[in-house]
């Protein structure tokens, strides 16, 4: 058994979102998810990828940061934002922003809907600040059976 | 790249149709609000949105949508959308977006219902 790691950054701009949503699509098919898991991964990355794009970056040159890691059991996804993309605001993740999300979030809503179905789509949803101020995303995904991945 | 130009708009008995012929993750997302918002500021009251050739739509472009069928009501207009793939009922049934818009499974259904 061994794990591996793909780490790919990408600019922080909404553009570089579909190619990465097509490559971790072909990754998670080749790994044998169904394809409404395939789906299922796909909208999720495309999610916390277009809020780190557009919530937390300075600007495009600054880039989001992806590791995506594979071991027997899970297919695990990390986004990494440097934050300050508003002025005043580093890391967009706190706890009352969050509260204030999930509080008002209603299918009226043009927006605010990214969290929850990341949430509601993963196996495992986890956000914390990281040591540059920005904003990390982690989401995991099961695979029903345990694979003897040979990397 | 500019994705209005997978965005084909044409207009059938006053409706005006949306063919969507791209994924919508969150940079075509911005293009089909632009498009839609174009739409509402020449004052059309109608639009049917068909989305038979997508395969994938984020939660940036289910807003898009739901904001503007929200505002063309308020005219008297709607925006109903047609044509989903099983995975995107799914995103819209998720959001709660398919209790606040329309949905038919032809566009001749849709265009029918106005």
């Amino acid at each position: 058994m061994a794990q591996a790691d793909i780490q790919l950054q990408i600019p922080s701009a909404a553009f570089y979102i579909e190619p990465v949503r097509a490559f971790v699509g072909n990754l998670a098919k080749s790994l044998g998810f169904s394809r409404k898991r395939v789906a299922d991964i796909q909208l999720v990355l495309d999610e916390v990828c277009s809020n780190a794009v557009h919530h937390g970056s300075v600007n495009a040159t600054v880039g989001v940061k992806l590791c995506i890691s594979i071991d027997t059991d899970t297919l695990a996804i990390l986004v990494r934002d440097t934050g300050a993309r508003h002025a005043g605001k580093k890391s967009w993740l706190t706890h009352e922003r969050l509260s204030e999300i999930e509080r008002n979030r209603s299918p009226n809503n043009e927006s605010g809907h990214g969290i929850f179905i990341a949430k509601s789509l993963s196996d495992m949803h986890e956000m914390q600040t990281n040591a540059s101020g920005g904003t990390d995303v982690r989401v995991v995904f099961r695979f029903l059976k345990p694979r003897d991945i040979e990397i | 790249m500019d994705s209005t130009k997978l965005m084909k708009l044409r207009e059938e008995s006053g409706i005006k149709i949306i063919e969507i012929k791209t994924d919508l993750s969150s940079y075509a997302a911005s293009d089909l609000r632009k498009m839609l918002e174009g739409l509402l500021a020449e004052k059309v009251e109608k639009v049917v949105v068909n989305l038979s050739q997508v395969s994938h739509i984020n939660s940036t472009a289910v807003g898009a949508l739901v904001g503007v069928a929200k505002r063309l009501r308020q005219s008297g207009g709607d925006l109903k959308i047609c044509a989903l793939a099983d995975n995107l009922t799914r995103t819209f049934n998720l959001i709660g977006a398919s209790s606040v818009v329309e949905i038919y499974e032809s566009e001749n259904s849709a265009l029918a219902a106005f």
